[in-house]
């Protein structure tokens, strides 16, 4: 059981400036299970997946305390190289961002910066990530046109294509779906649900139906604390803090 | 008075005024062209643009103005090549290195360098830069193309970087954070993401930076010596446009051949600024973005 958790926080307090955005946070995250965060605008949930691959490190004035261990290692000891913690755990985020690139050239980003330059090799890499992606059948003959050209469903998916690229360990998303149409929802929730063979995915998201539909875990947040943490099915269906219950069946948030 | 009536009458005085700028440019380039064009009826615009010898005042008069095309250019570049490093680098340092206060102290300082009158730049180029060079390199003059492409450089910085720094700063958020998840260094993010997706604009100031040098009439005025010769190396006198435009107008006869020449010099480079400015919009049109994560 102990082995299954590639990623754990404990006792996680976080402030932005003297404003406290996570207090005692203490929770551990399964491989190649999904695990989604829920809650209320500002609860927190964000802000603890991005602690998760330190990209807090980039808010001026952010403070952690407690530790975050990725098998084993504290993510924040002092002599830990955040660059190669984000190499290990990529991040796919709420508004599709692909780089003003050609589509190879936003799929080779990271592989490029780690070393991979033989042409053979890069080209193998995209074809890869794209297929995983489920994109490839529909850019393989324009990978030279610019990214911003695909729609948005299609930017999302080459943004997770991006992050499978560089061979993370461990997925984040924050609100991937949110702003994509029903139909290009279905095909990103799709795409989770074959790609937690290999990853582990932590999911950030405001659609409680689709906490439900894609996750084996949930986590429910409530003005910077971790208030439930269990199996989906239990959560959804028989929370035991009367707060999750409140917020999974509409009375509040 | 109806409603419908005022909005007709505020969008056509709004109209009115928009069109008087355009008025007034037009009239300057009429004027500029009818005094002008008469030099041709002495030389042929050939023999004006590429003719080697500028004696206005000779008898007979030579009208070429090759020694001064070559003189604008040559400090032009020359200047560029030190203002567009540093424009350009002093940008990515204030827009994406530099801590918040150091940030703000820079910007003024170098809004505050655009302040600088070219007078005092000139000043300062004749009166410090110029014998300093003179004995430091044992030359029969310090007034040469180094002094004013260096006096230049630090009008053009201003420029380029205030209009790098813009362009910088409206490289979205999101890609950043998409190159820092993807595990990019801060260097490495600079480099790859954030000059690139600020290529159109950067080159933008770097012409507008290169259009302002050209245009630029007292520091060559002052510092660049004012040999109408073309030059044979960076420590020769040159005598670009601007700078005969300005030093021989007021001895030119009214409509003589050699007030006529002037004007053609002012056509020249009035062509020559306008085809930087095409040049500056044709590149920030072509390399517009579309925007992030368009639905």
């Amino acid at each position: 059981m102990e082995k299954d958790k590639i990623i754990r926080a404990k006792n996680v307090d976080f402030y932005y400036g003297s404003f406290q955005a996570l207090t005692g946070v203490t929770m551990a995250f399964e491989k190649n299970r999904v695990t989604a965060l829920i809650g209320p605008s500002g609860c927190g949930k964000s802000t603890l997946l991005r602690l998760l691959n330190r990209m807090n490190d980039l808010i001026d004035g952010a403070r952690v305390e407690g530790e975050i261990l990725f098998e084993g290692r504290n993510i924040y000891a002092p002599e830990v190289d955040p660059v190669e913690i984000r190499r290990r755990i990529g991040m796919v985020f709420q508004k599709p961002n692909p780089f003003p690139k050609s589509i190879f050239k936003n799929i080779t980003y990271a592989p490029k910066l780690s070393g991979v330059h033989r042409k053979s090799d890069l080209e193998a890499l995209v074809e890869e990530s794209l297929r995983q992606a489920v994109l490839w059948d529909e850019v393989k003959d324009i990978l030279d046109r610019s990214a911003m050209t695909l729609s948005g469903g299609q930017q999302q998916r080459l943004c997770i294509a991006r992050a499978l690229a560089m061979k993370p360990d461990i997925i984040l998303m924050d609100e991937p779906t949110s702003a994509l149409d029903p139909i290009s929802t279905a095909r990103i929730e799709e795409l989770i649900d074959e790609l937690k063979q290999r990853y582990t995915i932590i999911i950030v998201t405001h659609n409680m139906q689709q906490a439900a539909r894609v996750s084996e875990y949930t986590g429910f947040f409530y003005i910077g604390k971790l208030i439930e943490f269990g199996p989906t099915e239990k959560i959804f269906t028989n929370p035991s803090v009367k707060q999750t219950e409140d917020y999974i069946t509409g009375r509040f948030g | 008075m109806t409603r419908q009536f005022k909005e007709i009458l505020i969008k056509n005085l709004f109209a009115l005024l928009a069109f008087v700028a355009v008025l007034v440019l037009g009239l300057i380039v009429v004027f500029l062209f009818r005094e002008g064009l008469p030099l041709f009826r002495l030389v042929s615009p050939g023999q004006f643009l590429f003719g080697t010898a500028w004696y206005p005042t000779y008898d007979p008069p030579e009208y070429g103005i090759w020694p001064l095309i070559v003189g604008s250019f040559t400090v032009t570049l020359f200047s560029c090549l030190i203002a567009v490093p540093l424009g350009v680098l002093s940008a990515v340092y204030i827009s994406e290195i530099a801590p918040a206060h150091l940030k703000n102290v820079l910007k003024s300082v170098i809004e505050l360098l655009a302040g600088l009158p070219s007078v005092v730049l000139g000043f300062f180029g004749m009166v410090v830069i110029a014998p300093w060079l003179q004995e430091t390199f044992d030359l029969p003059t310090g007034l040469n193309i180094v002094n004013a492409s260096l006096m230049l450089a630090i009008m053009a910085i201003p420029t380029i970087t205030s209009i790098s720094e813009d362009a910088l700063y409206a490289v979205p958020r999101e890609f950043k954070e998409a190159s820092y998840a993807l595990g990019a260094t801060k260097f490495e993010t600079i480099a790859r993401v954030i000059v690139p997706t600020a290529l159109s604009g950067i080159s933008t100031a770097v012409i507008l930076g290169m259009a302002r040098a050209l245009g630029e009439t007292m520091v060559v005025l002052m510092a660049a010596g004012g040999a109408a010769a073309v030059p044979e190396s960076l420590f020769d006198s040159v005598r670009p446009m601007t700078a005969s435009i300005a030093a021989e107008m007021g001895e030119a006869p009214f409509r003589s051949g050699h007030y006529h020449a002037l004007f053609a010099t002012g056509m020249v480079l009035f062509g020559i600024t306008l085809a930087f400015n095409l040049i500056a919009d044709a590149i920030s049109n072509r390399f517009k973005e579309v925007g992030s994560g368009t639905l």
